[in-house]
């Protein structure tokens, strides 16, 4: 019914306070298939290539407790090829690895069920696995998507797993968008998980890397403390024992239901005719038949009703962050707490225990604590408002050679938190984050694959007009609202503070 | 003019392939001709008063003005003494204000006009970078010369600087990563500029008159290329440089030697000791420069061995078929006027690194001994060519690369040659670059973890890791002091 209709959409949007010649347009042209799925394109005429990205409404907060980590996982799976894609005999091969599932079936059971799991039976089932995996090395061409777009000239080849989305990425020549439209499409219809066992170990050594940051295993803790209900309390890549428990048909269910094309959005930036762009999608992506509707998140973050507080040791530098609970994207509070964030922290570094950070340096905390008091190395504040919760964070690297402890600069942050209920923002601070987020918008629009990475996100969500409107809503924000949303999120029982300290070396 | 040919080639080329049968597997596809010739420097190339060279081309498609300075100066240039005077001079150059306003005065300022603006030292390029709306074209231009041209290193954000600076010092062990990377260079390049790093002592030793000294004698115009591209005009911006570079002076400085001779390393296993569950290795030994005209040859031979993500081989074997680490590859790094590295990495448990080495160390071999596929050599110059241009996605991108050529170099022509250059590769050539920069019998394995599981090993390639060549083991040095840490 509504298949061939081209909506174009050329959102309007004039940034009033810049001088007249600085009108600027996020220009989005927008077609929805039959089967719900969201094809985007923004045509930028010049240089022959199209980045083309797929983005998913599915992340880490579509898991429960026990398949942690399986958004991700499954990221990694998608490129395990199809029934067309990365084999030579699709039926040779599906015996072979039904009879490995089969098997792995069994090892499972006798290792994870059982606390008295036989060895002697695991390692003769593990024996013939072996077997199997060399066996069906002979039906399986390596790479297989990943080497087809290589060859096409590919690049910024990668996908990528949020606690919300799940994204595909290439870019490719601007002749070449009809091989992405077959081979995304294909496997979001053909998706077949082989060498899922070894592609577990290299998740494992996945997750070893982040283990070997210093600072990880805190950080990790310090995340799950502060949230406690709302799946937003584990990490993205799951906890270690849930990787190795996850079994194939987990995976297969994951796909089910989160892979279906009104669950989707494509979306194209570059030099394309939207025309054959849409033709081009109605043939590949729309053949997928549509999925059942998805229920959002049940996300219930409950209030905390006292302060928390986390003390850790280890090898990582020694550092404060102070975290609070604030509204989830959308809410009318998000952009007075991001002029907040903006002039608390711009420039004052990276995040928690950030490293280098120290930046340009014109944001209050780095004023205050770095230089003129010298107390601290860096100092930062960031809002992120995710979609179904908030979070709130002030990060600072105390000075070590002047005896400076943690707790003394929560007291510092604190005194500036107390000061801004009071007297909120200067004008000229206000203004200035205004400024800045206007002037980011703008350059925002010259990033190519940035744009697309920006508007597919946000169009899973509260659709791509979001960017305006938050934009609108950010440049009405009084005094008034930041002290009212300090005073609001900014108290103790809403808080958690982590202080960590280093030990040895 | 070449910018609007470009933009119209784009969108010609796709309308031809409109909807045809519908494809099951990509050799089904057919696409139509696509055709790119890549910009000319020559087309964008200005000089401004006193010899200032620059590349510069007008893009109205957003209200935005962005320009670069390259100097060439950089680390290479510091003597040993006051080794981190780059990194001090990266961090000063806008903080520690210019003759007429103070550091912070200057970032708030830009801060509210919604711009950037950063400036960083590497090896031996150092650049000045400025992002402003276009009606703010006149005020960011005017900062970003008086930041480049009259800096005044004040004392108080000097101070500030250095004893940050110190204090970051604590966490040079902290990354297993960045160990291994400085051992590896440190191992390969010897006790030199390259491998220097700054202490406690040498940071305190850099004075205000240190940097205005660095400054003076490579902030010169003749020693700078600009990239510039945004909302204005060519003319009347040659009018605003021309005077705000007027009575800018200095010949072309001297610079001092850089290092020619480097040890030969003891080949076999280096081991630094770290309580981490992987081991993070690096293995090879030095590479080539990029003015090599083996270099074509050596990008598709390396994309082919470990370079080309997951069609390369070392991908395959390691992460793929054994599931052993979640990054793997080999790389060839690049040094203007020195060779670079040669290296294959991976990242493994500890009890599978002999093993993750043992098979690295055979797809070294084979690269060697065995010419590539036909169907290994088509995907990797195919990669190249269809990917060219890449190169030239935004203005500023482009007018920085050919920047670089001019500030490096490098012939003009690199990109008009370049795919030619690759098409000429053979697959004879590709095994006789392997054999030529690949020598097994020379590396260096270093690796950073846990020794007792290392060197225990696992079931398919039990320890110890002797069996790979005497191990050396390092200690880590005490970044205060530059010594080891006992």
């Amino acid at each position: 019914m509504n298949r061939r209709v081209l909506i174009l959409v050329a959102a309007a949007f004039v940034l009033a306070s810049f001088a007249a010649a600085a009108d600027v347009t996020l220009n989005v042209q927008e077609h929805v298939l039959g089967n719900g799925m969201k094809i985007l394109m923004i045509p930028k005429p010049g240089v022959p290539r199209v980045v083309c990205h797929i983005y998913f409404k599915v992340g880490s907060i579509n898991e429960r407790p026990g398949i942690t980590g399986s958004a991700h996982i499954h990221e990694h799976l998608m490129f395990k090829g199809t029934q067309v894609m990365g084999v030579r005999d699709y039926a040779a091969d599906a015996k072979i690895d039904a009879r490995i599932d089969e098997l792995m079936g069994r090892i499972y059971r006798e290792k994870y069920w059982k606390t008295d799991g036989d060895p002697a039976k695991i390692a003769a089932w593990q024996k013939e696995v072996d077997e199997l995996v060399k066996a069906e090395k002979a039906y399986i061409v390596k790479d297989d998507l990943w080497t087809q777009y290589m060859k096409n000239g590919g690049t910024g080849l990668n996908a990528s797993t949020s606690q919300e989305t799940t994204g595909y990425y290439v870019t490719l020549p601007s002749n070449k968008i009809e091989l992405q439209m077959l081979m995304e499409s294909d496997r979001m219809m053909n998706a077949v998980f082989r060498e899922f066992y070894s592609e577990k170990d290299v998740i494992m050594e996945e997750r070893r890397l982040s283990e070997n940051r210093p600072g990880y295993f805190f950080n990790e803790q310090v995340n799950s403390a502060f949230y406690t209900a709302s799946p937003y309390h584990w990490d993205v890549i799951g906890w270690m024992d849930d990787l190795r428990k996850v079994t194939k048909q987990d995976l297969v269910d994951f796909h089910k239901t989160y892979y279906v094309p009104n669950n989707a959005v494509a979306i194209y930036v570059g030099a394309f005719d939207p025309a054959a762009v849409v033709a081009m999608a109605e043939k590949y992506f729309g053949r997928i038949p549509k999925g059942p509707d998805l229920e959002p998140i049940r996300d219930g973050e409950p209030p905390q009703y006292s302060e928390k507080r986390l003390y850790g040791e280890g090898p990582a530098p020694t550092s404060l962050q102070m975290m609070f609970h604030v509204p989830r994207d959308g809410d009318p509070d998000t952009q007075p707490l991001a002029v907040l964030a903006a002039t608390l922290g711009s420039g004052g570094g990276g995040g928690f225990r950030g490293g280098m950070g120290g930046g340009g340096g014109t944001g209050r905390l780095y004023k205050t604590l770095v230089r003129d008091k010298q107390l601290a190395v860096s100092a930062s504040a960031s809002s992120r408002p995710q979609w179904y919760v908030g979070m709130f964070q002030f990060s600072a690297t105390p000075r070590l050679d002047k005896g400076v402890k943690p707790e003394d600069l929560e007291k510092e942050i604190w005194a500036e938190i107390e000061k801004v209920k009071k007297e909120g923002l200067t004008e000229e601070e206000i203004q200035k984050a205004k400024n800045r987020s206007e002037a980011m918008f703008v350059r925002s629009l010259g990033s190519i694959s940035g744009l697309a990475s920006r508007v597919g996100r946000a169009d899973l969500m509260r659709g791509w007009r979001s960017i305006l409107t938050d934009l609108d809503a950010l440049k009405k924000v009084t005094n008034d609202d930041v002290k009212r949303v300090a005073a609001k999120y900014f108290v103790k029982d809403n808080s958690l503070t982590a202080i960590y300290t280093r030990k040895g070396r | 003019m070449k910018r609007t040919i470009i933009a119209i080639l784009g969108l010609l080329v796709i309308g031809a392939g409109l909807v045809q049968a519908q494809a099951q597997r990509p050799s089904d596809l057919t696409y139509p001709p696509l055709k790119y010739e890549p910009p000319s420097p020559k087309d964008f190339r200005v000089v401004y008063a006193g010899g200032l060279r620059a590349y510069v081309q007008e893009d109205k498609s957003l209200p935005l003005f962005n320009i670069t300075a390259i100097v060439n100066c950089g680390d290479f240039y510091v003597p040993k003494d006051k080794t981190g005077l780059g990194t001090v001079l990266g961090d000063q150059l806008i903080k520690g204000g210019t003759t007429t306003k103070e550091g912070p005065a200057i970032e708030d300022r830009i801060d509210f006009l919604g711009g950037t603006l950063n400036f960083n030292v590497q090896d031996r390029t150092a650049m000045l970078s400025l992002s402003v709306l276009a009606k703010d074209l006149d005020e960011g231009l005017a900062t970003f010369f008086d930041v480049l041209r009259n800096p005044a290193f004040r004392e108080e954000p000097l101070k500030l600087a250095k004893a940050r600076f110190v204090e970051q010092l604590r966490q040079a062990n902290d990354q297993p990563n960045a160990v291994l990377s400085r051992e590896y260079e440190r191992l390969l390049y010897g006790d030199n500029a390259v491998t220097w790093q700054p202490t406690k002592a040498s940071y305190d030793g850099i004075t205000a008159a240190d940097l205005k000294a660095f400054h003076g004698k490579y902030f010169v115009p003749k020693n700078v290329v600009l990239a510039v591209s945004g909302d204005f005009d060519k003319a009347a911006l040659k009018a605003k440089i021309d005077k705000l570079a007027a009575g800018w002076k200095g010949g072309t400085p001297a610079f001092p030697a850089l290092p020619k001779a480097f040890p030969v390393p003891e080949p076999g296993v280096y081991f630094v000791q770290k309580a981490i569950n992987q081991g993070y290795i690096s293995m090879g030994h030095l590479g080539i420069e990029d003015t090599n005209p083996d270099y074509y040859a050596v990008q598709l031979m390396n994309f082919i061995l470990g370079g080309g993500g997951f069609t390369s081989r070392i991908t395959t074997k390691v992460r793929s078929d054994e599931g052993l680490s979640y990054n793997q590859g080999s790389r060839f790094t690049y040094r203007w006027g020195l060779p670079g590295t040669f290296s294959g990495y991976v990242q493994t448990k500890s009890s599978t690194v002999g093993y993750a080495i043992s098979l690295i160390l055979a797809e070294f071999n084979r690269i060697r001994k065995e010419p590539v596929s036909d169907a290994e050599m088509d995907t990797a110059v195919n990669f190249f060519l269809e990917s060219f241009a890449d190169n030239f996605q935004t203005p500023q991108a482009t007018l920085m690369s050919f920047a670089n050529l001019e500030m490096t170099g490098k012939p003009m022509d690199y990109y008009k040659t370049y795919r030619s250059k690759i098409q000429a590769v053979t697959r004879a050539k590709v095994q006789e670059v392997a054999q030529k920069y690949i020598h097994p019998d020379k590396e260096i394995i270093l690796i950073v973890g846990d020794w007792e599981p290392c060197n225990k090993g696992g079931d398919k390639w039990p320890g110890p890791l002797d069996k790979l060549g005497k191990v050396h083991r390092i200690g880590l040095t005490d970044p205060m002091t530059g010594q080891e840490i006992k």
